[in-house]
């Protein structure tokens, strides 16, 4: 049979961010698919070398919107690490807090990207308008809806007021009720099943050997999840990975459906233990050495390399985020597949194309 | 200094990789940073949330042998190297010749250029 080359993207209603995929197609099959990126590529590690360390936390929360927060908490957690630096255990709480609201308006906006990408778009619209009330929540305790600036080296720059605190309680216990209705429809809707159920299947076997992180190995029966480390004060919380086995478009959406409820969770447990005190610590001198620091991502694991000689600007800063990671699989995913499934299953690794190339 | 590093001949990587891969290691990522006139290149690889790493030195001529086909997931690092830094891998899964970050019109292995324009 004669094969077709159909290029896919960069630009593709149901990208948010331009990734082009190069697909080789036998009539309705994919034979051969080979991704592409470099379309948004703005050299901020480089741009990290030239600023003053504290300028750069601005840098690489610029690196992703979506997860913004917990790029500068990686690398604030760096550069504490190599200048010795302990934070306030209040600190390490609020970090949390706002790294659990993080990964909600990240969950929430995948699901509804998903919907929206086999068409279901009542769906899409709910999803979204729960998400609304998290970056209300973003917005009540830092003054900004997406990326929040309430990290520094030696601790936070914001706090939560007990006010504050109560009003995410109660949003938290709303939007778990609100979220029984939605999650019937992702687990049993007869139409979002037809369309993952059994597509995109990646073994757990292929998962280990693509190395895929965060709710895409756990879809594959992976248990890892950075937070069971307990970096920060996720070390005082009662956490376990939210694991699925069937390694299916459907089984990612359950975990990232499941860590939703396990988000809503660790801010409640975060709110109960939080211990009064200050919120961050003076900072004197310059970062020396090199260190790793990586965190659980909504994506996944993201890895912060950071090489300091001493002086206020830095040797190297290295991001490794969740999407570069995950890009690989699509090789494994997608030969195989329905041109129809191609939209659903590059969403499935929940791509950040800003992120991938920095 | 990073904990669990060791440092091997830039030939023997493929060899050191191969090892790390047989006894269950996953491929995290690889750093790259200029040390004097050469170049050190460590890939990072993680067991039950522990980190290890193997470092090459390497000048920007050399041919460096690609590890992707041992980890397919190196193959996005190597290949950005490869745009950023000018690095010649030998073997790579997917060659996408110096153009996975970089457009034509980009400057050429960006990452090499002078930090003599420091601006804080």
């Amino acid at each position: 049979m004669a094969k077709t080359v159909i290029p896919f993207g960069p630009q593709h209603p149901v990208l948010p961010e331009p990734i082009q995929l190069k697909l080789v197609m036998e009539d309705e099959k994919v034979v051969e698919a080979l991704p592409s990126i470099g379309y948004v590529h703005r050299g901020l590690e480089k741009m990290a070398e030239l600023k003053d360390f504290n300028q750069s936390v601005y840098i690489v929360e610029r690196v992703c919107g979506i997860c913004s927060f917990m790029h500068s908490m990686a690398y604030v957690r760096g550069i504490e690490n190599l200048m010795n630096i302990q934070i306030p255990e209040r600190a390490e709480y609020l970090r949390v807090i706002w790294a659990e609201i993080g990964r909600l308006q990240s969950h929430f906006l995948w699901l509804g990207l998903l919907a929206d990408a086999f068409g279901f778009e009542s769906l899409f619209m709910e999803t979204w308008k729960y998400r609304e009330k998290i970056l209300d929540l973003m917005e009540m305790t830092t003054g900004n809806r997406v990326i929040i600036s309430a990290n520094k080296v030696g601790g936070t720059t914001k706090d939560i007021t007990e006010e504050q605190m109560k009003i995410i309680l109660s949003t938290v216990d709303e939007l778990e009720k609100e979220m029984k209705d939605v999650e019937k429809v992702f687990f049993d809707s007869y139409t979002v099943k037809q369309r993952l159920v059994g597509v995109g299947i990646l073994t757990k076997q292929d998962a280990e050997e693509y190395a895929v992180v965060g709710p895409m190995a756990r879809g594959s029966g992976i248990k890892y999840d950075l937070r069971a480390t307990g970096y920060s004060a996720y070390k005082n919380l009662d956490f376990e990975p939210v694991v699925e086995n069937a390694g299916d478009s459907y089984a990612r959406c359950i975990v990232r459906v499941k860590e939703i409820y396990q988000a809503f969770d660790l801010i409640r447990q975060a709110i109960a233990k939080m211990p009064s005190g200050d919120i961050a610590v003076p900072v004197k001198g310059f970062p020396k050495g090199e260190t790793i620091s990586r965190l659980e991502q909504p994506r996944g694991e993201a890895i912060y390399y950071i090489k300091a000689n001493g002086t206020k600007n830095l040797e190297r800063l290295k991001i490794r985020t969740p999407t570069f990671a995950n890009i690989p699989s699509l090789l494994k995913m997608l030969p195989g597949s329905k041109l129809q499934d191609v939209p659903v299953l590059v969403l499935t690794i929940d791509p950040c194309i800003s992120c991938t190339e920095r | 200094m990073l904990d669990n590093l060791i440092t091997v001949d830039k030939d023997n990587i493929r060899e050191a990789v191969n090892n790390k891969k047989l006894y269950g290691h996953r491929f995290v990522a690889a750093t790259c940073e200029k040390e004097g006139e050469d170049y050190e290149l460590t890939y990072h690889f993680d067991l039950n949330y522990e980190m290890s790493h193997i470092r090459i030195l390497i000048k920007p001529e050399d041919v460096i042998k690609s590890v992707s086909s041992i980890y397919p997931s190196a193959l996005l690092i190597e290949n950005e190297y490869k745009d950023l830094y000018g690095f010649n891998f030998e073997g790579l899964l997917i060659d996408y010749k110096g153009h996975l970050m970089l457009s034509d019109k980009a400057p050429d292995t960006p990452m090499l250029a002078k930090k003599d324009n420091k601006e804080a």
